[in-house]
């Protein structure tokens, strides 16, 4: 038997390196003040950047059996599926372009009467199509991953929607791709319009586990009803206004709280979108007003 | 070397073939998150169950450091918290060191068994970490996954040791 055929060499008996212990004291250590800088301080966004561009080649060859699925279902796609598509999207291209064409006049009108009342123009946000790579394998959490990033000009905190409404915002941006916080994720709050009362509000993602979100602080009599359409309010300066967000599906008063309880269905598809556009933040297209701020009275001699 | 009677003496591990396949369980991990199951907390995580594979039949190669850098990678994928599976395997790593000298004088269904409490363990520490940070609950079923894992033992002990159960000096009648 030729040498060096056999696994079954002695271990080392003096040089064995560090112990098991003192690696799993050092790697403990390490992973936990990673997790406290990444959970409290923010303060791990350069590692997860190179760890990303690591990991890129072996994501981009596990997207491709679902690439090649895509392109098959292409290629087996029958020709009425096609005709019927076809039809479909020449009878909506109809029904748009009457409206199309009154849009330019309603907008002409709209720009004379804002200017009569000198208001502030409306400023149409800059957006960036984007594609869905994948959902988060992260079961804790509801996020998504774009498929661009900070080189296609991805910034931090922009509103994510796809055509039925808002989706989420950028939480993470990575050099090639970036991540969305649903709007049903636990920690994620949107400043919601109830577009039939004008009434204000902010809804939360549903801490159930549900893909739900909960309109949170509304009193217990509160005009609310169910179908009503939740749309942003544009008072946070992230998200532009009038987009629609939630419709109210489930309402509970209970007479042990002063808030109702009030759960909304997304209108985005959070479980399943497929192309979505990337806005620009509000603050940062527009300028924001050089309002006065309030000065602080300074205090006279010692506290009392 | 001691060894249980009867056992087929094996060749010496590729550290390529190793690396090749942690690779490999990490493209598994990813297509599955990807494109078939989503964020399924009940979906086997191969890396944590190759990453004790290995740990129990090479510990000198695969051990804490590398557990450690495999986590942070799944980190990083899942978007999860940085340091999460990191930890959990880095925890994980050192529990296959523990039982390594023990476990192979098993065959491989009792091995199976052996190695369920690390995979618990590993995801009860995941669980700990995440609730701890204000994640939600992602359900019972994630217990599945600990299951899945051990049932899978004995495939994967099959399939990895095969390259080292060739013939040490490979003929014409015994080509593999």
């Amino acid at each position: 038997m030729p040498l060096g055929t056999l696994d079954r060499n002695p271990p080392p008996f003096f040089k064995q390196g560090t112990s098991a212990l003192t690696k799993l004291i050092v790697f403990s250590f390490l992973s936990m003040a990673l997790m406290l800088a990444d959970q409290r301080y923010n303060l791990v966004q350069p590692a997860r950047w190179v760890l990303s561009i690591i990991i890129y080649p072996v994501q981009w060859m596990a997207l491709r059996p679902q690439v090649v699925w895509y392109d098959l279902g292409d290629v087996f796609e029958g020709k009425q599926d096609v005709l019927d598509n076809l039809q479909a999207a020449k009878t909506q291209l109809l029904a748009q372009s009457v409206r199309t064409s009154q849009l330019e006049q309603l907008e002409l009108e709209n720009r004379h009467l804002r200017e009569l009342l000198e208001l502030r123009q409306r400023v149409a946000t800059p957006a960036l199509a984007a594609e869905v790579l994948y959902e988060a394998g992260d079961p804790y959490t509801r996020k998504m991953v774009l498929d661009k990033g900070a080189l296609n000009g991805v910034v931090q905190s922009s509103p994510v929607m796809d055509e039925k409404g808002i989706l989420g915002q950028i939480t993470r941006v990575h050099p090639l791709v970036s991540e969305i916080t649903l709007v049903t994720d636990r920690e994620h709050s949107i400043p919601v319009l109830n577009t039939r009362t004008g009434a204000r509000g902010v809804a939360f993602g549903e801490s159930g586990g549900a893909p739900l979100l909960e309109l949170r602080y509304m009193a217990t009599n509160a005009d609310i009803e169910i179908d009503d359409v939740l749309t942003t309010s544009g008072v946070d300066g992230v998200y532009p206004p009038g987009i629609p967000v939630a419709k109210v599906v489930k309402i509970e008063r209970r007479a042990d709280s002063v808030f109702a309880r009030i759960l909304c269905e997304s209108l985005a598809r959070v479980q399943g979108a497929k192309h979505v556009m990337v806005l620009t933040p509000v603050k940062l297209s527009v300028e924001s007003p050089d309002l006065e701020r309030p000065v602080p009275l300074q205090p006279k001699g010692g506290r009392r | 070397m001691i060894m249980p009677r009867g056992q087929q003496l094996l060749l010496p591990a590729n550290p390529t073939f190793m690396l090749f396949t942690l690779v490999m369980a990490l493209l598994l991990d990813m297509v599955q998150s990807m494109a078939f199951f989503g964020n399924a907390p009940w979906a086997p995580d191969w890396i944590a169950l190759l990453l004790v594979f290995w740990g129990v039949h090479q510990p000198l190669k695969v051990g804490v450091g590398i557990s450690f850098v495999m986590g942070l990678l799944t980190d990083v994928h899942q978007t999860s918290l940085l340091g999460q599976h990191a930890l959990a395997f880095t925890v994980q790593g050192f529990l296959a060191t523990m039982i390594h000298r023990r476990i192979l004088w098993f065959d491989v269904p009792s091995q199976a068994l052996q190695v369920l409490p690390v995979f618990l363990a590993t995801h009860l520490l995941e669980l700990a970490v995440r609730m701890g940070a204000g994640g939600l609950f992602p359900g019972w079923s994630m217990f599945i996954s600990p299951l899945l894992q051990t049932l899978l033992w004995p495939l994967v002990s099959f399939l990895l040791l095969a390259p080292q159960r060739r013939a040490p000096d490979p003929d014409k009648n015994r080509p593999l």
